[in-house]
């Protein structure tokens, strides 16, 4: 059934502001938490925080001083639903910064997957996929990296076995020149409305989970802990400017401001459908009402200022997104484009890359001394005799990926090795950097 | 600048005169068609956008084989990496639902077109001394070409995404003419 935000009725903004102790809600408990109840609440954290930093921007970018009230007034309400959404997490001694690094890219994988597979577009849906495989390599190195902190759980316990943990397209190899994240940009004049929400959300979570590695990397103690961080970060700097440049550029700040509601009252809308704890559902529930009121006071200022009807520029909606499985359709991507790069705005299989082409000088560079993402496998290999995987559903599906073959015989591998030798010697033959013992 | 007086214009001086001239007719023609045509209709712009990046590459190409002057060698690299990544933007635009669904079966060229192949041979025909001042004749008539083509089509296109990549390379192309005027003094 479908749902059209403009035709409800919030919450009146004047009653939406709360007191401390109804922001500060009970923490869900790690021992019987749903994965996809933490995921909710990590994607919904990532949308908030994406809403203020946009409003604060606005606000620097405009004379308008009854429009600055207008969006502070909108912002510290935003703000409250932030708290009210980050501080279901549990504190440290619950889930430490590992285990919910578990959740963020259990996230990336699940809500990514989802949106690939309801993308309307083929060259977005592309460009998702793309991302998709990236993510999911991550959560096996950070699984891996999880076990060796030896805090006494394992990864499974986060995800449950909703989510393969397995290798994807491999990490070390995931490091581009800057030029070769840029994409092609969608309009908001012609592309599907479903296809806005879709590039929103995955700026605004990968956006999270940026910040998140570059704020939270360095807080272990353990040199190849804090060294995994810093080069996921990287990948995720590379996520952001993948996703944002999908983003319509040239969409005035006004209706860019109705998008950012529209899209958190689509998410709330979704996750209220699908939430299976009903404490949970509630704080869905009661920002959604909220959201509808923030929506509409920005569809007033798109008709006040820009003569729009906010009608053409949002559509109803049909689909909720939805965590679930998706372990088959990522077990047919890896098997068809683990061997995928960039060059621009365009996919290629890497031994399509021309000789001297900047991506192997990239990689040089960066991967000069070894990958942590590799030590990380090699420690886990040699203190365990093997790496932590969790394949519910037979063996990886690329077989030069399977634990037993010890090691890539990829495109990206062989690539490497043929144009760029001296780098190959560097990154892939590198001997172990003794600094990231654990 | 080379000047062509009655005395020094043997058979290859009288050759590259006409080549020069057919250069600058061609060059009108082409913004004229730009201003026009192309400025509007999807089929007209991708084929003229297309041909023009490709156009670029294996102009600059010659030049990295040919220049004299190390300027010029320094912006045919830039034109080879500046127009490819165009190209593949192009590409892109043309795989999205926002193209498919109003012009199906649209692609870009895979060879330049019969007009830019004759700026390309008299380039390849250029002697050594002369080629610098052909190599950026030829890039002021292409890059004005090109800024009239997407400045018109990022205006008045008919497609909404092919407009947008218009408008998304007008200023590298305003910037690249900037670079060619200074260049040639």
């Amino acid at each position: 059934m479908s749902f059209n935000p403009l035709a409800e009725r919030g919450i009146p903004l004047a009653k939406q502001l709360r007191s401390w102790s109804e922001l500060n809600v009970e923490p869900y408990r790690t021992e019987d938490v749903h994965p996809y109840t933490r995921c909710r609440v990590i994607v919904m954290n990532g949308i908030e925080v994406e809403s203020i930093m946009f409003s604060h921007q606005f606000a620097r970018n405009t004379p308008d001083v009854e429009l600055k009230q207008r969006l502070a007034l909108v912002r510290r309400i935003e703000q409250q639903q932030q708290k009210a959404v980050n501080w279901l997490l549990p504190g440290e001694k619950q889930e430490n910064a590992v285990e919910i690094t578990i959740g963020y890219e259990q996230v990336a994988v699940d809500l990514t997957a989802w949106l690939a597979r309801n993308e309307p577009d083929p060259y977005l849906r592309q460009c998702y996929e793309f991302g998709l495989l990236e993510d999911f390599d991550h959560l096996y190195r950070y699984a891996n990296l999880m076990d060796l902190m030896g805090n006494g759980r394992r990864a499974r316990e986060i995800t449950g076995d909703y989510t393969e943990i397995t290798p994807g397209r491999p990490t070390i190899f995931e490091h581009r020149d800057p030029r070769d994240d840029l994409r092609r940009p969608m309009t908001k004049v012609a592309a599907h409305r479903q296809s806005i929400l879709n590039a929103m959300t995955l700026v605004s979570s990968e956006q999270q989970t940026m910040n998140y590695y570059m704020n939270f990397g360095n807080r272990p103690t353990e040199p190849l802990a804090r060294a995994l961080y810093l080069e996921i970060a990287e990948i995720e700097e590379q996520h952001v400017t993948h996703y944002e440049s999908l983003l319509d550029p040239e969409q005035g700040w006004a209706t860019n401001w109705l998008q950012h509601e529209n899209h958190e009252c689509w998410l709330y809308w979704s996750f209220m459908q699908t939430e299976v704890d009903p404490r949970i559902r509630a704080i869905w529930e009661l920002h959604l009402n909220m959201e509808i009121e923030h929506l509409q006071i920005a569809a007033r200022f798109v008709e006040e200022s820009e003569g729009v009807d906010p009608a053409s520029l949002i559509a109803p909606y049909d689909r909720a997104m939805t965590f679930e499985e998706n372990k088959t359709y990522l077990r047919q991507l890896v098997e068809w484009q683990v061997d995928l790069t960039a060059w621009d705005s365009e996919f290629l299989p890497v031994d399509q890359l021309p000789e001297g082409h900047r991506y192997f000088d990239y990689q040089a560079t960066v991967n000069r001394g070894g990958a942590p993402s590799e030590e990380v496998i090699r420690q886990h290999r040699e203190r365990f005799g093997e790496e932590y995987r969790l394949e519910t559903d037979g063996p990886h599906p690329v077989v030069s990926l399977r634990e037993e073959d010890g090691g890539a015989k990829l495109g990206y591998e062989r690539n490497m090795r043929a144009k760029h030798p001296q780098g190959a010697a560097q990154t892939i033959d590198a001997e172990p950097t003794p600094a990231l013992a654990i | 600048m080379m000047s062509y007086t009655n005395s020094n214009q043997d058979a290859g001086g009288l050759k590259q005169f006409v080549n020069k001239v057919g250069d600058a007719v061609g060059g009108m023609m082409g913004t004229a068609s730009a201003a026009t045509m192309g400025a509007t209709n999807a089929e007209t712009f991708v084929a003229s956008a297309g041909a023009g990046d490709l156009y670029e590459i294996a102009a600059a190409r010659i030049a990295l084989q040919k220049a004299q002057r190390a300027d010029v060698r320094t912006h045919a690299e830039m034109m080879i990496e500046h127009h490819t990544t165009s190209a593949h933007q192009l590409r892109s635009a043309l795989r999205s639902t926002e193209v498919t669904s109003a012009s199906p079966g649209l692609s870009v060229p895979t060879t330049p077109d019969t007009r830019r192949q004759t700026l390309l041979d008299h380039l390849a025909e250029a002697p050594a001394d002369a080629f610098d001042d052909t190599y950026l004749d030829q890039q002021k008539l292409a890059h004005q070409e090109t800024l009239t083509l997407l400045d018109g089509y990022g205006r008045h296109g008919d497609n909404p995404q092919l407009a947008s990549y218009a408008r998304g390379g007008a200023p590298m192309v305003q910037r690249h003419l900037r670079m060619i005027e200074t260049m040639r003094g």
